[in-house]
């Protein structure tokens, strides 16, 4: 019994500034994760930073011209037709893969089998966004299934060009991203109202609530902090909606269904313009940060507080 | 309750309808596809001939292996790493420990457009560009972020006595986090690793930019190849070839929807 007695005495703080006796372990575990996520992730990320300053095409070297790709880019009107398209998917995102999957969720809580109720929508969440979009380009061929279901029931819209008329085809692909997105929300939501205290709900029913008005005075103001985590993600991976689109359009017919995410890899990888790319990367970028605030701030609180 | 789940039902079949138009029309041979409506089913036969067809002139065959192995090595790896990262920050006390994991963390907040461009450049020059190391290191490093996060929060969860006795037990800190950390967290380790092995099959933007030939390009990539080279009649062998590349992360997803469900809330809060 002595001898574990005279180790624990070892751990013991020694002076008024504790030492932590494993520091160097301590670094050795921490140091992969560091060093991976420094050398691919941070070291690219400064090196699209200064990118962005030159004009470059991949090859030789790059050379400084200032703000000169960021001028260039906010002259370019097929630039501003992909940040307006952008701006449709989030705001898109947030009305219906979110609103859909609150709604989901709602009806399907405290139900015997909401497992099979939620299945449709959580089916096309394991599918790729390329899977997606090569479903949804066929419905949605001029004259496809959809145009076909919409004569067959006289109703308007039969000869509709889906997907070869902007801005019609960034609200069609929205749809087809809804499509996919919903079940996870539907999913979170799920996670959240289970967490909610019964007793508070039951009050409100016995004081005569019922319906939508005990959701709205009493479910809502308390998933109100999921909501956040859950609209900020929602609103990031919209910001970075790239497969869908890639895989529907490829961002045209010319660039009128363009995100940034496909502007950015356009300008690189197909007009071998480095610099017009990193500059568009960056601004992508500086977007989903200030957005990702908005629910990083919880998570981390949360997380710290642990 | 009986409204609710009338526009749940119907909502769910309205879900369904695209899976529907998808079976139909991928089980239609592509001679024959004229001959149908659209929203007439076709044959089982055809189903089968059509997943052949997209499986080997489709060339989904050639990249199979290698998608399999980016799927499933690069998570594992990464879940490591990140356990490591929680177990150095929970159980070891590192110093300013909640820093470094916002530093692990903050890396997956910026878009992969922000280093596809270097990563493409600095490939190209090390030898790295379309090589299954290099498709590996990438996957592995963009998983690191998330895992480290969830594993360091179930680190936290984990009295630190539990430490502290293997310690007075004599093990080294390296048999710790092997044979007593690690196991503990298996089921964490587990949800990361599914979330993250779904997140690498269904990968578009690197292996559009990372990979060449399709021996080392993933199967999404080819998908999206498949698609833009075929079209018309063919329409049904690409359908097919959506389903067929479609189907490893939906069983998945299905078989271990708790398992899933709980990487998305250990993720979340």
């Amino acid at each position: 019994m002595s001898a574990p007695t005279a180790r624990r005495a070892e751990l013991l703080p020694r002076g008024n500034k504790p030492k932590n006796p494993y520091w160097t372990s301590s670094i050795g575990f921490v140091a992969p994760g560091v060093l991976l996520v420094a050398v691919v992730l941070y070291l690219p990320f400064i090196w699209t930073s200064w990118i962005s300053l030159t004009e470059y095409n991949g090859l030789g070297d790059p050379e400084f011209v200032g703000i000169d790709n960021f001028t260039a880019m906010f002259a370019d009107p097929g630039f501003l037709v992909s940040l307006r398209n952008t701006l449709f998917w989030v705001i898109g995102t947030i009305l219906l893969p979110v609103g859909l999957g609150l709604l989901i969720a709602v009806l399907s809580h405290g139900m015997p089998n909401a497992t099979w109720f939620r299945l449709p929508f959580l089916i096309p969440y394991a599918i790729s966004g390329v899977a997606v979009g090569v479903i949804w380009s066929f419905v949605l061929q001029t004259n496809g299934a959809l145009s076909q279901a919409l004569s067959f029931l006289h109703l308007p819209g039969a000869d509709l060009r889906w997907l070869l008329d902007g801005p019609l085809n960034t609200v069609m692909m929205i749809l087809a991203a809804s499509w996919q997105g919903a079940g996870v929300n539907a999913l979170l939501f799920g996670i959240g109202l289970q967490s909610i205290p019964k007793e508070p709900i039951e009050a409100a029913r016995v004081d005569g609530a019922s319906g939508f008005t005990l959701f709205r005075t009493m479910t809502w103001p308390m998933l109100a902090p999921l909501t956040t985590v859950v609209v900020g993600l929602a609103i990031v991976g919209s910001l970075k909606t790239f497969d869908v689109v890639w895989a529907m359009t490829q961002g045209g017919p010319g660039r009128v269904s363009e995100t940034l995410a496909l502007t950015m890899y356009k300008e690189t990888f197909v007009n071998n313009d480095y610099g017009l790319g990193a500059a568009v990367a960056l601004f992508l970028t500086v977007i989903t940060v200030l957005a990702s605030i908005l629910y990083l701030r919880r998570q981390l609180a949360d997380s710290r507080a642990m | 309750m009986i409204a609710r789940k009338i526009v749940l039902a119907i909502l769910g079949l309205l879900w369904l309808v695209p899976v529907y138009l998808l079976l139909a029309n991928a089980s239609k041979l592509p001679a024959e596809f004229g001959n149908y409506g659209l929203w007439e089913p076709g044959t089982l036969g055809g189903l089968g001939q059509n997943m052949l067809d997209a499986w080997s002139r489709g060339k989904l065959n050639s990249g199979v292996l290698s998608t399999a192995i980016y799927a499933i090595v690069a998570p594992a790896i990464a879940v490591v790493v990140g356990a490591a990262a929680g177990f150095a920050i929970v159980a070891l006390r590192l110093r300013n420990g909640f820093f470094w994991l916002v530093v692990i963390f903050a890396a997956s907040i910026f878009p992969l457009q922000m280093i596809l461009m270097p990563l493409f450049v600095g490939y190209a020059q090390t030898g790295l560009f379309n090589t299954r190391v290099g498709m590996i290191l990438v996957y592995t490093v963009i998983a690191v972020p998330f895992s480290a996060f969830v594993m360091r929060n179930f680190f936290t969860g984990v009295a630190h006595q539990v430490f502290e006795a293997a310690v007075v037990d004599g093990a080294t800190t390296w048999r710790i986090f092997w044979r007593i950390y690690l196991p503990m967290a298996v089921p964490a380790l587990v949800a990361v690793f599914i979330l993250q092995a779904t997140f690498v099959w269904n990968d578009l933007l690197l292996g559009l930019t990372l990979t060449q030939s399709a021996e080392v390009r993933p199967i999404v990539t080819a998908l999206s190849a498949l698609q833009s080279t075929y079209g018309g009649s063919t329409m049904s062998t690409v359908l097919a070839g959506g389903l067929l590349v479609s189907l490893p992360t939906v069983v998945l997803f299905l078989a271990t929807q708790r398992i899933f469900t709980r990487g998305l809330s250990l993720g979340q809060f």
